[in-house]
C-alpha cells in the first residue's frame, strides 16, 4: 500500500514536470507592435507547452549585452542580430548548427532567399540563422530638377553621375547635386562599399584602380561642392532629408525612406539603380536588416526551432504589417496603393539581387572601421584614395591573417 | 575587554572607521581598476570575457595601439583638447569671476543663472552645440552669415581643421560656470583691507592682480586647474553627440577612443590599454599638481 501510493506520487511529480511549459527567450530590438514581440506573442499562444519572453534591447547595447550574455554562459534560446555582427558570434560557435534541421525543413528552403542574406547567415559552409528580412541602398532622384535642368533619364554609370550632378548642383537655390551618407561609422562603409565591389573589390581587396576611382569620384564630389561637406558627419537618415526638402537633386538611400518620403517630398521622385563603373558594368548594393539566430547554448533547440520555423512562415506579412521587405524573391509585395512607392519597391527589389552582405567575418567592425577612415581621409585630403585605401589594405590584411 | 571598549572608543573604532572607507574605495574604485590594469595586459575573447585569468599578453596590447595609424594624431588631439578647454574655462571663467566680484546689483543673481550650462548633461549640451555648429543649415552660420563675416557656410563638424575645435567651444561652454564659481569663491575669500592697504600705497589695478589677487588665490588656481583636467579627460558625452571623433579621426580624443575599442570594435584588451595609458598621464599631472602646491603659503 505504501508502495502504491509512493509510485502515484512519483508519477503525479513525473505528470507535472512534463505539464511545465518549455519556456523560450528572445532578444531583438522591435519595439512594443514590432514583428518580434508580436510574433512571438502568436506562437506562445498557439502552443500550449511553449512560453515566450522577449526582451528589448537598443541597437547601441546589442552587440554588448549579447557579449556579455554568451561570456557569462547566460545566453537567451534565440536573437535577432544585424546581419554584419552575426559572424563574430556564428564563427566562435556561439549560434546554434542548423544545417540538418534547415536541410530537413518543409518550411525553411535556403534557394527562396537571395544570395546576399543568406550568404550572412553562413559560416564556414555551414548555415547558423536565417535571415529576417532585408533592404539596400539605390538612387532616388527629383523628377523636377532633372526636367528643368533637361536631363531626360538618371545616370547609369559613375561619370553620368557626376556629369548630372555638376548640372543639377544648384548654390543660388541651395540644391545640392547630390546627397549621401560618408559619416565615420557603419553608415558610410555600407555606403561605400558597394561601390568597392561595383569595380571588382570587396572588403578583402579595397585598393583596386577602381575603388581609388569611386573614392576620387566621391572627392571631386566633396570638393566641388557638388554635395554638403557634411556629408561627412551626417547619417543617411538626415542626409535623405535634405533631399526630401528639396535641397538636394539626388540621394542614396534605401526603402526604409520610403514612407517619410511620400509625405514630405513636394515634387515627382523616383529610384533608379545604383550607377555602375562602366555601361553595363557589375552591379553591387549594400545589404542591410537583420538575421535570426539559435544559440548553440539553448537548452530548448527544438522548440526554438520550430519558433524560428514559424517566425519564417509568415513572411508574407513581413511587408503590409511591419514595412520590413522579405529576404526572399519568391514574395510578391502587395500594391502599397501609392503608385510611386510600388514603382520604388520594384527598383528595390532588382537592386537587392545584387545586393552583398558585409563580410561575413568575425572581425567586421574592424574592418568596417578600416575602410570608412580611408574614406574619410581621403575626403578630407589628409591622403590621397590611392595612399588611403593601401593603409586601409594593410589593416584589413592584418585582421585577415588572423 | 579594553579591545572590546576601544572598538566603540578609541583606536579601535578608528580603525573600523578606516577600514570601512579603504575597503569600500577598494571595492568601488580600487578594483575596477586593477582589473583594467590586468586586462590591458591579457589576451581577451568573446568567451573569456566573463573570466579573470587570461591568457597573459605582456605588453602586446600597448605595442598594437602605439602601432595604430591613428594613435598619433589621437594623442596629439587630447593633448590639444585638454589644453583648449582648460585655457578657454579659465580665462573666461576667472574674467567673469573678476567681473561679478565688482557686485553690482543683480550680480548674484546673474551669476547663479550661469550655472545652467553646467547643470545640463553633456548629452543634451551636445545636441545643442551640433545644431548650432550644422553646416548648411547651422545657427552660428546664419548668424555669422547674417552680419557678413563669412559669405559661404563654415562645416564645424565636417571640416578636418576644425571639428576638434567644435568640441573645444561647446566643453568651453559647458566647463565655463564651474570654472567661474570656484574662482568666485577664491575672490571672495581674500580680506578686503589688503586692496586697500595697497591702494593706499598707490598700487594699481593691474599690480594689486598681479601681487596680490594671484598669489593669495593660488592654491584655488591650482584646484580649478586639477579638477578642470580630471574634468576634461573625461569629457566624453559631447564627443558622440558632435563629430563622433570624426571626419577621419580628426576630433577624436584618447578618452572616445578607448570607448570605440571597447564597446564599437569590441576590443576590450585594447580598450583597456588606452585607458591604462589615459591613467598614466592623469597621474603624471596630479604628480606635477601636488608639487607645485606643496611649498605654498596660506594667508
Amino acid at each position: 500500500m505504501k508502495k502504491l501510493f509512493l509510485a502515484m506520487t512519483a508519477s503525479v511529480i513525473a505528470l507535472s514536470a512534463q505539464a511545465e511549459p518549455v519556456k523560450l527567450t528572445i532578444w531583438g530590438l522591435d519595439g512594443d507592435n514590432g514583428l518580434i514581440p508580436t510574433m512571438a506573442k502568436e506562437f506562445d499562444d498557439a502552443n500550449e507547452d511553449i512560453v515566450v519572453e522577449f526582451r528589448a534591447v537598443a541597437f547601441d547595447d546589442l552587440v554588448n549585452e549579447t557579449l556579455k550574455a554568451v561570456a557569462t554562459g547566460n545566453p537567451p534560446d534565440m536573437i535577432s542580430l544585424d546581419n554584419p555582427d552575426f559572424a563574430m558570434f556564428s564563427s566562435r560557435g556561439a549560434m546554434l548548427d542548423i544545417t540538418e534541421r534547415v536541410a530537413a525543413s518543409t518550411v525553411i528552403k535556403a534557394d527562396s532567399y537571395y544570395p546576399g542574406p543568406w550568404n550572412s547567415v553562413m559560416w564556414d559552409g555551414k548555415v547558423y540563422g536565417v535571415p529576417k528580412a532585408t533592404n539596400t541602398i539605390a538612387l532616388f532622384y527629383n523628377k523636377d530638377l532633372f526636367a528643368k535642368a533637361g536631363i531626360a533619364n538618371p545616370p547609369q554609370t559613375w561619370d553620368e553621375l557626376l556629369e548630372d550632378a555638376r548640372k543639377l548642383n544648384d548654390p543660388a537655390n541651395k540644391v545640392y547635386g547630390l546627397t549621401w551618407s560618408a559619416r565615420a561609422n557603419e553608415e558610410g562603409t555600407f555606403q561605400f562599399l558597394p561601390w568597392i565591389q561595383m569595380s571588382g573589390g570587396g572588403y578583402q581587396a579595397v585598393n583596386g584602380p577602381g575603388a581609388v576611382k569611386a573614392l576620387d569620384l566621391w572627392k571631386t564630389l566633396v570638393t566641388e561642392k557638388l554635395g554638403s561637406q557634411d556629408v561627412l558627419s551626417q547619417g543617411q537618415w538626415d542626409s535623405t532629408g535634405t533631399f526630401n526638402a528639396g535641397n538636394a537633386a539626388m540621394a542614396i538611400s534605401g526603402p526604409w525612406e520610403l514612407g517619410r518620403m511620400s509625405t514630405d517630398a513636394k515634387f515627382d521622385w523616383g529610384v533608379t539603380l545604383l550607377p555602375t563603373e562602366t555601361a553595363g558594368g557589375a552591379r553591387s548594393s549594400a545589404m542591410g536588416d537583420f538575421n535570426w539566430g539559435i544559440f548553440a547554448a539553448t537548452e530548448h533547440p527544438d522548440e526554438s526551432f520550430r519558433m524560428l520555423e514559424y517566425f519564417v512562415s509568415q513572411a508574407d506579412r513581413l511587408f503590409p504589417e511591419f514595412s520590413n521587405i522579405p529576404a526572399r524573391s519568391d514574395i510578391a509585395l502587395p500594391s502599397t496603393g501609392d503608385a510611386r512607392k510600388d514603382a520604388a519597391l520594384a527598383v528595390f527589389q532588382e537592386q537587392l539581387k545584387y545586393a552583398q552582405p558585409r563580410g561575413p567575418h568575425p572581425e567586421w567592425a574592424k574592418i568596417s572601421k578600416a575602410i570608412y577612415d580611408a574614406m574619410q581621409q581621403a575626403l578630407t585630403g589628409q591622403a590621397t584614395s590611392q595612399e588611403a585605401l593601401d593603409q586601409a589594405q594593410a589593416t584589413i590584411d592584418g585582421i585577415l591573417k588572423g | 575587554m579594553r579591545i572590546l571598549r576601544s572598538l566603540t572608543d578609541g583606536i579601535g573604532f578608528d580603525l573600523i572607521l578606516i577600514g570601512a572607507a579603504m575597503a569600500f574605495l577598494m571595492a568601488m574604485a580600487g578594483l575596477p581598476l586593477v582589473y583594467n590594469v590586468l586586462m590591458s595586459f591579457q589576451e581577451v575573447d568573446m568567451f573569456s570575457l566573463g573570466s579573470l585569468i587570461r591568457p597573459w599578453a605582456g605588453f602586446d596590447n600597448y605595442r598594437s595601439v602605439v602601432a595604430q595609424p591613428e594613435f598619433w594624431l589621437v594623442m596629439k588631439n587630447t593633448a590639444l583638447f585638454v589644453v583648449g578647454s582648460i585655457a578657454g574655462q579659465f580665462t573666461l571663467g576667472f574674467a567673469l569671476a573678476l567681473f561679478f566680484h565688482q557686485n553690482f546689483p543683480g550680480s548674484a543673481t546673474i551669476r547663479g543663472l550661469f550655472l545652467v550650462s553646467w547643470v545640463m548633461p553633456g548629452l543634451v549640451v551636445g545636441a545643442i552645440w551640433s545644431f548650432i555648429l550644422a553646416g548648411d543649415y547651422g545657427v552660428l552660420n546664419a548668424l555669422l552669415q547674417g552680419v557678413g563675416l563669412i559669405s559661404e557656410p563654415v562645416f564645424w563638424k565636417s571640416d578636418p581643421n576644425l571639428s576638434l575645435y567644435a568640441v573645444i567651444i561647446a566643453n568651453i561652454w559647458l566647463g565655463l560656470a564651474f570654472n567661474m564659481l570656484l574662482l568666485s569663491v577664491g575672490l571672495a575669500a581674500i580680506p578686503r583691507d589688503i586692496y586697500e592697504a595697497a591702494e593706499l600705497d598707490g598700487a594699481t589695478a593691474w599690480q594689486r592682480f598681479r601681487t596680490i589677487t594671484l598669489p593669495m588665490m593660488r592654491s584655488t588656481i591650482g584646484a580649478v586647474l586639477s579638477l578642470g583636467l580630471i574634468g576634461t579627460l573625461q569629457q566624453f558625452d559631447l564627443f558622440p553627440a558632435i563629430t563622433e571623433g570624426g571626419p577621419a579621426n580628426t576630433s577624436n580624443v584618447s578618452q572616445y577612443w578607448a570607448w570605440q575599442m571597447s564597446f564599437k570594435l569590441y576590443d576590450f584588451a585594447r580598450g583597456a590599454t588606452i585607458s591604462v595609458m589615459m591613467l598614466v598621464l592623469v597621474l603624471f599631472a596630479a604628480v606635477i599638481y601636488v608639487r607645485s602646491t606643496r611649498g605654498e603659503v596660506r594667508g
